[in-house]
């Protein structure tokens, strides 16, 4: 009977914490949503701008057809009314951390610059000094992942080039 | 009460400097090695460290006599975990510059082993007060701490310091000190990070050491001047002398 009641005291406790916490964290969620929602658009909007210049315009995001891994959605980039390639939104995780990222594709299906919209990868920093800005500046291709974070460049990798099949294939 | 003012003062004092967490208790070095590669970048890790520190400290003393010993650590985690998911949240919303700089680093606040030590090894046992101070000066040590090793890093590794970068609210500044071109960027890397956190400590040893020698040192001079005493006392005692004509 004693210990019943402990138990029941140890689960009530828990209970109580647990549901405080949640309660709390709901509360957090209300008040930042809003921001978090507004910072993630105003991030794409700079990558948008970063994979081409700032006077390109982009459509709404468009839906991917078929099975994909990592594509979410892809945009259409034009300067002065005429089309001047895509920008594909991917997002991919391995045990390292997720990352989201916009691929730049132009008209003729080659890779250009790409920008990490979300990056949860533990060498973080070293993927972006060693793999993603070097990539975007030249300097660097594709597919040479060694760089002190070389599971994260391989995911980026991997999803730059399913982009790239993707355009190829459905976007004629 | 007066005794009560100095304890609040050495309480929060200890944490600063006597019972350091990184440089005395060497804790929390992940997140000190991945996030000091800039002083902002630091600064910002600890003030989240402390707002967590201090409300986790806080709530924990608080609950002490409810909390059954039996989940005392779960109970602390959850704790934890929703005061690092709060901070998380905000800074995300408030401060995205911050967030995607220190990135995984503000979720692995849960398992630093600070937080959870100072939930078991003081908030369990003491009172709300002393634990909130406890809370500071732990959080403000080890802000300081992140501090000293970001200044080395930033310095040596880029030259000069940088802000604006992850604040920005405040207007961008470099203050470039080694020219261009000689700055020794391994210090930028985790490798530098580790030489930096080694010599840190090592001079800190160094000092320790001489301390302690020189303690001793003082030491043996007051024995010696004990036995040198007590001998001058012995002869005048034997020569049947009062002390002051034996000297």
């Amino acid at each position: 009977m004693g210990n019943s009641k402990k138990y029941i005291l140890t689960a009530i406790t828990l209970g109580v914490i647990g549901a405080v916490s949640a309660a709390l964290i709901s509360l957090t969620n209300l008040v930042t949503r809003d921001a978090i929602e507004k910072n993630k658009i105003d991030k794409i909007n700079k990558g948008l701008a970063m994979i081409y210049d700032e006077n390109s315009q982009f459509s709404e995001a468009n839906s991917i057809n078929g099975e994909t891994k990592y594509l979410d959605s892809y945009y259409v980039a034009s300067k002065n009314d005429e089309k001047i390639g895509y920008v594909f939104q991917t997002t991919g995780s391995n045990m390292y951390g997720k990352i989201s990222m916009l691929v730049g594709i132009d008209l003729t299906y080659n890779i250009g610059n790409v920008y990490l919209v979300v990056n949860e990868q533990t060498y973080a920093q070293t993927l972006i000094d060693n793999y993603v800005n070097p990539l975007n500046d030249g300097s660097r291709a594709l597919e040479d992942v060694s760089c002190g974070a070389t599971y994260g460049a391989k995911l980026v990798r991997t999803m730059a080039e399913e982009a790239q099949s993707w355009a190829k294939e459905n976007l004629k | 009460m007066s005794r009560e003012k100095g304890y609040t003062k050495q309480n929060f004092l200890k944490g600063l400097f006597i019972e350091n967490p990184l440089f005395i208790s060497v804790l929390g070095t992940c997140p000190a090695l991945a996030t000091t590669k800039s002083i902002e970048a630091a600064i910002g890790m600890g003030i989240l460290f402390t707002i967590v520190l201090i409300c986790s400290n806080t709530l924990i003393s608080l609950l002490r006599k409810l909390i059954p010993e039996e989940i005392r650590t779960p109970s602390y985690i959850v704790v934890i975990a929703t005061f690092v998911t709060i901070v998380k949240m905000l800074t995300n919303a408030f401060l995205p510059e911050l967030y995607s700089t220190l990135g995984v680093f503000i979720s692995l606040i849960v398992v630093n082993c600070i937080v959870l030590g100072r939930a078991e090894a003081f908030a369990s046992k003491n009172n709300v007060f002393d634990s909130f101070i406890d809370g500071i000066g732990m959080g403000v040590g080890y802000t300081m701490a992140l501090c000293i090793m970001a200044f080395f890093r930033e310095f040596l590794g880029t030259g000069g310091f940088a802000f604006g970068n992850i604040f920005t609210f405040i207007p961008y500044f470099k203050l470039q000190i080694i020219p261009k071109g000689y700055e020794i960027s391994l210090f930028t890397t985790p490798v530098g990070a580790f030489i930096v956190f080694g010599l840190i400590l090592a001079v800190m040893a160094f000092y320790k050491n001489r301390k302690a020698e020189y303690q001793a040192f003082l030491q043996r001079k007051e024995r010696q001047r004990k036995a040198e005493e007590a001998k001058a006392k012995a002869a005048a005692l034997a020569a049947h002398k009062p002390v002051e004509e034996a000297k």
